[in-house]
């Protein structure tokens, strides 16, 4: 009997929520693959007919939280916003999206979006990636801003946004207050370094 | 890069701090070393990862205000042994590049440091300017932080709380920004926003304040100045709280009967939380701008008593000392009814301060000074009068005396005479260069009311009838008439 694609996606999310569940509730280290489908009542080889690991199964909940970030960020987006306040609107909207997994999120992060070279790509984490920077690309093309190559610009903010994520996800400050300063302060920076009208920003360095 | 061997000849800008830099006589004849230690430590730059935005001691200003520091700093060690000044100088060194990353109290050190540049004579205009400006400030926000604070704080966008908004701050606060909106009654209001995590930045700037400060770690009253730190910190803190703040503002508002022409604006509490404070706005002029339309001497006085009643009357009768009388707090409304505003920075005074508070008073209106030499010695920690050395007896004397001018005088008294506001500032200066500290910390709150308000007052050109405004309160108090049937609710 062949599978609709309504009950395909129904399985899917179903497994997410569960696994959402334990990794919760147990931490996602200790959870494993035959937790998730035990809990969902399935078999483990179906799961990895969704899923072919429990890092891009987490992955793939991030992926999703970063789309509905993204689709908030352009309904709040008001066209009035310099670049530097794009940015924080942007950064800002997905991170609220993503504040329902962060408690297990240390982890998935540091295994699907570490920036070192790795044997096994996660897919999910790559596409998180291409999809994030390519927004990223456009909130600076459609400034305008020239002074900085556009891969140079892309790769140091990729980093600053991972230190961003590495930092919000133990920053234990009400609302993660801390993370806000830290973006802000950063995004600031941020902005100063690419548009080149701080030339000499940190140029030299305490000796 | 930096070469440790700064020639005078090939650099203006130092030749120009050379000039300008006070001289050491014993040490420093020239003012070229410090003028060398001021150039050198300007040109390094604080790593980026530091919270602090710009570099301060790159500008000439900064560096002047700077060079003062250290000159100030290094009086309190210049008669120590050898060993111990090189100590010290290091620790200078370490300070001053401190003080260029500090993010929330710079503003109010760099202030400070201009005020002791003015040393030794300062003129009074410039004094009350200093004063004025003598506030902490927070980094500015843009729209979307605003927008993100609403949404932790209210679970909307602040479009959606009220029925407008203005994305535009309109006014800067000790801890953030204060915005126009409206409430769907149509009522206009301040927002006053908070910056995220402003805590955390009070924390690291202290933290260096205590390591600017360490040269000092040598004198007398250095555990005294740490107390005080402390007590600072403290306060710092609890002005985090809007909700601390909103309760204060609704005590003091109880306070005033409509008649009296003092407004304290409401509160709306569905409308606030701790980071976000919204009271009713209200419309009017600062200081500044109320001058310049040149008022006469009758309306400069009749603001001046109501300033005076504004200030005793929490203090009197709930014990709160507003301890940021700055002119930014106060509103001038075209009607003639005065606006007090901002009561985060306000001390509870405990009940023993205001018994001791209380003393000092009647014993300075009976110019019974033995009495009040007691109790200055009290207030310095000292057993008895015996105990304190004569100059610091006279030194904190000399201060405590010109703060009680008012009580001691009956009849009119001119806050806008000059020669009463000098001898505040050559008091206060001795009392600084003598680095005289020992005492409690309510010490620091005191002056900053005291100081604050006379620097408003004297602008202003101000009189009143002191003596009867506070026999007037002592009255209210005596014969516990009622005050305005406004329920008071004080939550310490």
């Amino acid at each position: 009997m062949r599978i609709s694609q309504q009950a395909k996606e129904e399985t899917r999310t179903r497994i997410q929520k569960t696994a959402a569940e334990l990794f919760l509730s147990q931490g996602f280290e200790t959870t494993t693959t035959r937790d998730i489908a035990g809990a969902a009542k399935l078999a483990t080889g179906t799961l990895f007919n969704y899923f072919p690991s429990k890092e891009t199964l987490a992955m793939s909940m991030v992926t999703e939280a970063f789309r509905l970030g993204i689709a908030d960020y352009q309904k709040r987006r008001n066209d009035t916003e310099n670049l530097e306040e794009e940015l924080f609107l942007f950064v800002s909207a997905n991170l609220r999206r993503l504040r329902p997994l962060r408690p297990f999120l240390g982890p998935v992060l540091e295994r699907s979006l570490s920036p070192f070279p790795r044997k096994t790509i996660c897919p999910e984490g790559e596409t998180t990636r291409t999809e994030h920077l390519d927004s990223i690309g456009k909130i600076l093309v459609r400034h305008g801003f020239i002074a900085t190559p556009e891969h140079v610009a892309i790769t140091i903010y990729w980093s600053l946004f991972l230190g961003i994520l590495a930092f919000w996800t133990n920053d234990e400050s009400p609302h993660q207050q801390a993370s806000q300063a830290l973006i802000d302060y950063s995004l600031q920076m941020f902005v100063q370094t690419i548009s080149g009208t701080h030339a000499d920003a940190g140029a030299d360095h305490a000796e | 890069m930096q070469s440790d061997n700064v020639n005078s000849s090939d650099s203006p800008t130092l030749e120009r701090l050379r000039q300008v830099l006070p001289k050491d006589r014993q040490h420093d004849p020239n003012g070229e070393r410090l003028a060398q230690l001021l150039e050198q430590i300007s040109r390094q730059k604080v790593p980026v990862g530091s919270f602090s935005r710009i570099w301060l001691l790159g500008s000439l200003q900064a560096k002047v205000t700077g060079g003062y520091l250290a000159y100030w700093l290094r009086s309190r060690f210049a008669s120590a042994k050898q060993k111990v000044v090189l100590k010290n100088e290091a620790r200078l060194t370490a300070a001053l590049q401190l003080f260029g990353t500090m993010g929330y109290l710079r503003g109010a050190v760099m202030k400070v440091g201009q005020m002791l540049a003015g040393l030794p004579e300062v003129l009074p205009e410039e004094f009350a300017e200093v004063l004025a400006a003598l506030h902490f400030q927070a980094p500015p926000m843009h729209y979307s932080l605003i927008r993100e604070v609403f949404l932790d704080e209210f679970g909307c966008e602040p479009e959606v709380l009220f029925a407008s908004f203005e994305r535009q701050a309109f006014a800067a606060a000790s801890l953030g920004q204060v915005h126009r909106a409206r409430l769907h009654s149509g009522q206009q209001v301040a927002v006053k926003i908070q910056y995220p995590d402003i805590s955390r930045t009070i924390r690291s700037d202290l933290r260096n304040l205590r390591l600017l400060l360490q040269p000092m770690c040598m004198t007398k009253d250095w555990r005294y100045q740490l107390e005080k730190l402390v007590d600072l910190e403290q306060m710092l803190n609890m002005e985090t709280d809007y909700r601390q703040e909103a309760r204060f503002t609704r005590d003091i508002r109880a306070l005033f009967a409509p008649t009296e022409q003092i407004v304290i604006p409401e509160v709306f509490e569905a409308y606030s939380t701790g980071r976000v404070l919204t009271t009713e706005y209200l419309p009017g002029r600062h200081l500044d701008d109320f001058l310049a339309g040149e008022p006469d001497q009758a309306l400069r006085d009749h603001f001046t008593e109501l300033m005076t009643t504004a200030t005793m009357r929490p203090l009197y009768h709930k014990r709160l000392l507003l301890a940021d009388p700055n002119p930014g707090n106060y509103i001038f409304m075209d009607d003639g009814r005065l606006g007090l505003i901002d009561f985060g920075c306000t001390r509870v005074l405990t009940e023993e301060e205001e018994q001791l508070q209380h003393e000092f008073e009647l014993a300075v209106m009976a110019g019974d000074d033995t009495k009040i030499d007691q109790m200055l010695a009290q207030t310095c920690y000292f057993d008895t009068v015996e105990e304190m050395e004569p100059e610091r007896l006279r030194v904190v004397g000399q201060g405590a005396r010109w703060q009680m001018e008012p009580w001691a005088k009956e009849g009119v008294f001119d806050f806008g005479d000059r020669e009463f506001f000098h001898r505040g500032i050559q008091a206060t200066m001795e009392l600084c260069r003598k680095g005289y500290s020992r005492g409690a910390p309510t010490w620091i709150w005191a002056n900053r009311f005291i100081l604050g308000a006379r620097g408003v007052v004297y602008r202003l050109r101000g009189r009143c009838d002191f003596h009867k405004l506070y026999a007037r309160e002592m009255e209210l108090l005596q014969t516990g008439e009622r005050l305005p049937d406004r329920k008071i609710h004080t939550e310490s």
